[in-house]
C-alpha cells in the first residue's frame, strides 16, 4: 500500500519540481524587462504587489490548519521566518539592482543562482552540518562559474 | 570587477543566508506559516522602501505588469517547491531538479530579449547550474563512533 502511494506520489512532486523550474525561469526574464524602465525601489513595491494574492490564499490556508498545528516553539519560528523575507526582500533589491546596472538575465540568473554556496558555508559555520564530497566539489565549481561569468 | 556583478554577488549572500534562517523557521513552524511571515517581511521591506527611497512613479504600463508578475511567479514558484517537497520528493532530488531554473532563464534570454554569451559566459552559465545542483545534494550522515 505504501509503495504504491509512493509511486502514486511521485508524479506530483515532480510536477511541482518543473512548475517551480518554469516560474523561477520566467521571473529571470520578466525581472530583466521590468529593470528597463523601473528602479528597483519601485521593482520592489510592485513585486509585493505579485505577490499579495497568493499571501491571501496561504494565509486562509494557515488559518484552516491552525486548530491542528502545535504552538510551541511558534514565537522563535516566526522571528526566522520573518528575518528570511527581510533577507530575501534585501536580496531581490540587490539582483534587481544588478538588472538595472546592465547584468544581462542570462548572466545574473546563473550567479545569483549560486547562492546555496553561502547557505552551505553557513551550515557548516553556525549548524555543525557535514559537506559531502559532491557539495565540496559544488563550492569549487562555483567560484569557477563565477569567475567565468565575469569575464 | 563590474558593478551588475558586485550587486549579483550581493544578492547571492542575502539569498544564501535565508537558506539557513528559512530552514530554522521550519524546524519550528509548517513551511506554509513560514511562507506567510515571509510574505509579511516583504510587505514590512516595501513599506520602508515607499517612506524611505522615494520610487520613481510615472511608469510604463509593460514595465508594471512585468513587475508585478516577477512578484507573482517568484511566489508561486517558492510555494510550488515547497509543495513538491510535501509531496514525497526527496530534498536532495527536488532541490537538484529546481536549481536547473537558470537554464530557462538563459534560453528565453538569449530567444527573446536577444542576449548573446561568449563562451566564458556559457561555460560560466553550465559551471553554475552544475555546482548549484552538486551543492543541493545531501551530504552523507555522520558515521556512529
Amino acid at each position: 500500500m505504501n509503495a504504491e502511494n509512493q509511486s502514486r506520489k511521485r508524479p506530483a512532486w515532480l510536477l511541482w519540481s518543473l512548475a517551480t523550474i518554469v516560474l523561477w525561469g520566467a521571473w529571470g526574464l520578466v525581472s530583466k524587462v521590468a529593470s528597463n524602465g523601473v528602479d528597483v525601489y519601485a521593482n520592489q513595491l510592485l513585486y509585493t504587489v505579485g505577490l499579495a494574492p497568493l499571501m491571501i490564499f496561504v494565509a486562509w490556508t494557515v488559518h484552516k490548519r491552525t486548530p491542528g498545528e502545535k504552538t510551541e516553539g511558534r514565537g522563535r519560528g516566526i522571528f526566522w521566518a520573518f528575518l528570511t523575507g527581510i533577507l530575501g526582500g534585501l536580496g531581490n533589491l540587490a539582483f534587481f539592482q544588478a538588472l538595472v546596472k546592465g547584468g544581462e538575465a542570462s548572466i545574473v540568473s546563473p550567479v545569483t543562482a549560486l547562492f546555496p554556496m553561502v547557505t552551505v558555508l553557513l551550515a557548516v559555520l553556525f549548524l555543525k552540518e557535514r559537506l559531502g564530497r559532491t557539495q565540496w566539489a559544488g563550492l569549487a565549481l562555483a567560484f569557477v562559474a563565477i569567475y567565468l561569468l565575469s569575464a | 570587477m563590474q558593478i551588475w556583478l558586485g550587486f549579483a554577488m550581493l544578492a547571492l549572500v542575502f539569498w544564501g543566508i535565508t537558506g539557513v534562517t528559512q530552514k530554522l523557521s521550519t524546524n519550528s513552524i509548517s513551511s506554509e506559516r513560514s511562507f506567510l511571515w515571509f510574505c509579511w517581511a516583504m510587505v514590512a521591506l516595501s513599506a520602508c522602501v515607499m517612506i524611505v527611497a522615494r520610487p520613481q512613479w510615472g511608469l510604463g504600463k509593460v514595465v508594471v505588469i512585468s513587475a508585478i508578475v516577477g512578484g507573482a511567479l517568484n511566489g508561486l514558484g517558492a510555494w510550488t517547491s515547497f509543495r513538491a517537497l510535501e509531496s514525497g520528493g526527496k530534498a536532495s532530488i527536488v532541490i537538484s531538479l529546481i536549481s536547473l531554473y537558470p537554464l530557462l532563464t538563459v534560453g528565453l534570454a538569449v530567444l527573446l530579449l536577444h542576449e548573446r554569451l561568449n563562451w566564458h559566459q556559457t561555460a560560466g552559465a553550465i559551471a553554475a547550474i552544475v555546482a548549484a545542483i552538486l551543492l543541493s545534494l545531501e551530504a552523507p550522515p555522520k558515521a556512529e563512533a
